[in-house]
């Protein structure tokens, strides 16, 4: 067993080893994101983010298709490479619903860097974490 | 048992993954505070580009023999300079000092080669002679020429910079992988916006160990114009276009346009390493237009960001036989606050060909030892 997670782990590894080849080396939020959010480790909620960089502003969408959100600001600090993400969900009557994550980009060099950090939606807080795909 | 599949498809993927680390820079590589001298027998030549390396056997005072990997150059100056993989032999026993790869690989950069017990010196590259004088060559119809004359040979090689910063008159000192000798200047390089700013020197601070020309990603923008091993123009002006061949990097071509064709706008073309360039001639300047670019890649040696916003205008010009101005204008509103303009000249090697010379066939530059 022990075994068969190494090799998994080491799967994984040489997939992003080979994915890396082709980094996007530009603006680093630009891309499709996924990953979820939640209260706890058990309540999980799916994301996936779409941002573009546009020379000025960090623009994008979350959970693109008939249920997204537009993102209303994306304030990058690149001192730190921390994030701010701001939108407005709507709850089942319609109604907007604030969501403010506060992350830090890692892993910049990697295709698939990461932003982790803590997600508030109305009153809910939680973490989340995103990958870029 | 089960796990068997696994291992193997594991091991392919590893197989796979292993030429991505292949090419990284001297600098990243190789740990130019420190020094090795070693004393040992060859067992294995890589005369192979884009770094021949030898292997030497040495033995400690404990009667403990290790094995070395000594990058000692580039096959096509070793072999410019009278060198072949016959000057050293398996069984040979050399002095080697040199500059420790970092960590703790058993691989090193040979500054000096000496063979025991003679003294010769061996590898030791040479500089090319200085070049004539001379005008630069001509069409029939007075345009002057970007590649050779009839009948002649020649290319152009190395780049006068090796880092595209801004032109203030004042130079910025950095070393041969445009890494700034101090970091301070950074706000001299370019006019970044500040998220490129912090990218660029995280690349600069991390030694450009995450260029992705390290794995032979294409040199796209001006870096073609520094990269080792020179480029050849060919102009077919029978079908209106100049083809920009490049001698090192990973042995690619990009295509101007010299038929008239409006600029594409970069929303019309997909993105691409070399974009979609169109060239007009200014009485002897190639002028040429580039939009279309990916993200994909670093436009230039040092690490300067971009984005797909990149719009580049170069201006190529041939003062005379031996030199080719290069000046481009970098106007990139997704990564710079304005338009700001570079360049370096090229030396023409004359008589000479560009060599065969590709990225991937040393990959395992950095030995696991």
């Amino acid at each position: 067993m022990r075994t068969r997670k190494f090799l998994l782990a080491s799967l994984v590894a040489c997939f992003f080893a080979v994915a890396s080849g082709f980094a996007q080396e530009g603006h680093p939020l630009k891309g499709t994101w996924s990953g979820d959010w939640g209260p706890t480790a058990d309540q999980r909620n799916h994301l996936t983010f779409v941002l573009n960089w546009d020379g000025k502003n960090v623009t994008g969408v979350i959970n693109p298709g008939p249920n997204s959100f537009p993102i209303k600001s994306v304030v990058l600090d690149p001192v730190n490479w921390t994030v701010r993400i701001e939108a407005d969900a709507k709850d089942p009557a319609g109604n907007a619903v604030p969501i403010v994550a506060q992350g830090t980009l890692e892993d910049l060099e990697s295709y698939h860097r990461t932003i982790t950090g803590t997600w508030r939606q109305g009153a809910t807080q939680g973490n989340f974490r995103l990958t870029r795909d | 048992m089960k796990t068997r599949p696994l291992a193997v498809l594991a091991l392919l993927m590893l197989i796979a993954s292993a030429p991505l680390s292949a090419q990284l820079s001297f600098t990243a590589t190789y740990d130019t505070e420190r020094k090795v001298t070693l004393r040992g027998t060859v067992t294995r030549i890589e005369w192979v580009n884009p770094h021949a390396f030898f292997f030497i056997n040495v033995t400690d005072s404990s009667n403990i023999v290790t094995n070395w990997a000594l990058e000692f150059g580039n096959i096509l100056d070793l072999e410019r300079s009278g060198w072949s993989e016959e000057s050293l032999a398996i069984g040979d026993v050399v002095a080697v000092e040199g500059v420790p790869a970092r960590g703790p690989a058993r691989q090193a950069y040979a500054r000096s080669i000496t063979r025991a017990p003679s003294g010769e010196r061996l590898f030791v590259v040479t500089p090319r002679p200085a070049p004539r004088a001379e005008p630069a060559p001509r069409w029939p119809d007075g345009k002057v020429r970007l590649g050779p004359a009839p009948g002649k040979k020649g290319y152009w090689g190395t780049a006068s910079a090796v880092g595209l910063v801004e032109n203030t008159g004042t130079p910025i000192p950095m070393n041969a992988d445009a890494i700034l000798d101090n970091i301070s200047d950074v706000d001299r390089v370019a006019p970044f916006q500040p998220w490129a700013k912090a990218l660029y020197e995280r690349r600069q601070r991390r030694l450009l160990r995450d260029d992705p020309m390290a794995r032979c990603v294409p040199p796209g923008g001006p870096r073609q114009f520094h990269t080792p091993h020179g480029i050849q123009m060919v102009e077919q002006r029978e079908v209106n276009r100049i083809l920009v061949l490049l001698g090192g990097g990973n042995r690619n071509w990009r295509l101007i346009h010299t038929d008239g064709r409006p600029v594409g706008q970069a929303a019309e073309v997909v993105p691409t390493f070399y974009g979609t360039s169109v060239g007009r001639w200014e009485g002897d300047t190639l002028v040429v237009e580039t939009v279309g670019f990916n993200d994909k890649f670093w436009f230039t040696s040092g690490g300067l960001p971009h984005t797909e916003l990149l719009h580049l205008t170069e201006r190529i010009s041939r003062p005379d036989l031996n030199t080719l101005r290069y000046d481009v204008t970098v106007d990139d509103a997704g990564a710079y606050s304005r338009p700001w303009t570079g360049g370096w000249t090229l030396q023409w090697v004359p008589d000479e060909e560009i060599q065969e010379y590709f990225c991937e066939e040393n990959a395992e530059s950095t030995f696991d030892r």
